[in-house]
């Protein structure tokens, strides 16, 4: 005890910091985030904007390069995003001018068990490649993509409706400018009674 | 005479048995070479089928008892959830996701509740999150039964079904002892839980988690070690880690294949990270590894609720967060006083509006990672909302599995990925 008092302790060196650290994933600035920092490093311009909200950081990239990116996320030693948890689309129509939709991936990194959300912006008409070469899993994700949202996977083995029958021809069900109900007039079923109604008790005694 | 044969188009078949050659003058590996594409069986299975758990059409081309190629086509019970979720207020949401997955309404409703309340910043009280635990594994193991006595009925064993929709009857009494319903429950609300807790409702738990266990050795003395059950289980529908990861499956699907990943051990949510209990993980990937990793679940699910309920039994504390802004104030004082009533009415009439901002919450379904991804515009109704169901993802690697598998086997590859149609269509 005395000798620890006694000893002087040594000039603090500095230590260079764990790069990969776990609360560097959960830090306020999120440039710090390794994810980004790689992904600034690696590509550069690519990365458009990130943002961190609700613990949750979200990283914009240029739709072109969708796929690089997320085959340097998943191969990456490091960062490991080797699962695609959710592929889906977003309709900013209402949000913003252009573009139009926004391709949403949600990944997990098994390794280090955090999820990051890649997001890519694509116009109406425009195509964005396809992820099925880095995942299996994007498969059915994209087409269902493709078909709440009529957003062109270029690249995707098989695309085409996914949920909505084949012959569907009324457009793109999530899109904001599609109507609840649908752009077709169907028949409203027997809003005039053909059979007259009787009054009938229900006392719960019968008759 | 020939050119009536030999139509264009038509590959030269004959149609008619008038216009076959006559026979003897080709052998039997002649006919094989014509007959080609008649060698090759295209059969339709579903969307009736009653082993395909729903209203699943797979679409297969065989070759003898082979399979070649797979297609399952879904959508017959697409209901446009996400849809529908855009047009309703936030509390309006929930009920629609109990008509998802409907075997495990409470879990669906969690999820959905997680994601409103990480975007609205609200926290529910340590009670509050005590039920919901004790309220999503009862519903895991209602899930895991109804799986397992379809899936052993599917694969010849009759008897089981009946079993476990005995045991699982014992649940749906406990949802309906708690909040009326059996099926769809509506049961989680943004904050917590409005209504207080039955009185009945601990001993009767706690009769279940008296009872269940020596039900569940019976399940396991009827098939674990069953010698049919073995061998149409053992080596079907083998999945490599490496794949599970690639096709992005999750729950029982990727555990079974080895890969440790359970959301409430990686990313414990409510109390998850207070509790004890074991993730089961399988060796090799296939049908019985999967059918041994939901029965171990089932009875951590047993300890969870059990250490559950001694916790919650003498807690007094609030069951909702009413400090929120986002939480519906009380119903208390609506019938007495005016403003009360008034700032209720405006309080349902015009809901909650969270900031604007984005936000994905998943918890761990007796199928898998169930998420929802909510954003918001800053109004009262969700600019998006995303459902990423467990079982459509699962399901997506139903044709990668069946190629090359016999046809019988297709029941089982089915029933061990544990679909819902409900929730694969949305």
């Amino acid at each position: 005890m005395t000798d620890d008092l006694t000893t002087e302790s040594p000039v603090q060196e500095e230590t260079p910091r764990d790069p990969w650290a776990r609360e560097l994933f959960f830090a306020d600035d999120v440039e710090q985030h390794p994810a980004v920092r790689e992904l600034r490093e690696q590509f550069g311009e690519v990365v458009v904007d990130v943002v961190r909200f609700r613990d949750e950081t979200t990283i914009h990239v240029r739709p072109e390069y969708l796929r690089q990116v997320s085959d340097y996320l998943r191969t990456h030693e490091q960062l490991s995003f080797k699962m695609l948890i959710d592929l889906t689309a977003l309709d900013m129509l209402r949000l913003r001018t252009a573009p139009r939709f926004d391709v949403v991936l949600q990944l997990y990194s098994i390794k280090n068990r955090v999820r990051l959300r890649l997001k890519a912006g694509v116009d109406d008409g425009q195509s964005v490649p396809s992820v099925v070469p880095v995942w299996n899993g994007a498969n059915w994700l994209e087409r269902e993509a493709y078909d709440m949202f009529g957003i062109v996977f270029e690249g995707h083995p098989n695309l085409r409706r996914m949920l909505l029958p084949d012959d569907w021809d009324e457009g793109f069900p999530l899109r904001k400018d599609y109507p609840l109900r649908g752009w077709k007039e169907y028949p409203s079923y027997n809003t005039e009674r053909t059979v007259s109604r009787t009054r009938t008790r229900w006392t719960g005694r019968g008759a | 005479m020939s050119s009536t044969v030999a139509q264009p188009g038509t590959d030269g078949m004959p149609v008619f048995a008038e216009d076959m050659p006559p026979t003897g003058t080709y052998t039997i590996s002649d006919e094989v070479a014509i007959n080609e594409s008649e060698r090759l069986l295209t059969l339709n299975m579903g969307p009736q089928h009653p082993s395909t758990h729903g209203v699943l059409r797979v679409v297969l081309k065989l070759e003898g008892e082979v399979i070649l190629d797979c297609d399952p086509i879904i959508g017959y019970l697409h209901r446009g959830v996400e849809k529908l979720g855009e047009s309703h207020r936030y509390a309006q949401v929930v009920p629609w996701t109990d008509r998802t997955d409907y075997v495990a309404a409470p879990m669906n409703n969690l999820g959905c509740v997680m994601a409103f309340e990480k975007l609205c910043g609200v926290e529910s009280p340590e009670r509050a999150q005590y039920w919901r635990v004790i309220m999503s594994e009862l519903s895991r193991i209602a899930s895991h039964l109804v799986w397992l006595g379809t899936h052993a009925l599917d694969i010849g064993a009759l008897s089981m079904s009946l079993y476990c929709f005995r045991e699982r009857e014992l649940i749906l009494d406990v949802f309906e002892a708690f909040c009326g319903a059996r099926l769809t429950t509506n049961m989680m609300e943004i904050g917590g839980f409005s209504r207080p807790i039955p009185d009945g409702l601990i001993p009767q738990i706690r009769e279940f988690l008296r009872v269940f266990p020596d039900r569940q050795k019976e399940y396991d003395d009827l098939l674990t070690a069953n010698p049919i059950w073995l061998a149409r289980t053992k080596d079907v529908g083998v999945i490599p880690a490496e794949t599970a990861i690639d096709y992005s499956l999750t729950g029982a699907c990727l555990r079974g294949s080895g890969v440790n990943y359970d959301i409430r051990k990686a990313m414990p949510y409510l109390v998850y990270d207070r509790l004890e209990f074991d993730v089961p993980l399988g060796t090799k990937g296939d049908v019985y590894d999967r059918y041994l990793v939901r029965m171990e679940e089932m009875r951590q699910a047993i300890r969870i609720i059990t250490q559950c309920v001694d916790a919650v039994e003498r807690m007094d504390t609030p069951l909702m967060a009413y400090e929120s802004e986002y939480v519906i104030p009380p119903h208390k004082g609506t019938m007495t006083t005016a403003e009360d009533m008034q700032r209720h009415f405006v309080w349902v009439i015009k809901g909650i509006s969270p900031p604007v901002g984005e936000a994905y919450a998943a918890v761990e379904h007796p199928k898998g990672e169930n998420g929802y991804y909510v954003v918001s515009d800053g109004s009262s109704i969700p600019y998006r909302f995303r459902v990423r169901s467990p079982d459509f993802v699962n399901l997506g690697v139903l044709s990668h599995l069946a190629k090359g598998a016999m046809l019988a086997d297709v029941v089982a590859l089915i029933g061990t990925i544990d679909i819902v149609l409900g929730s694969v269509d949305r």
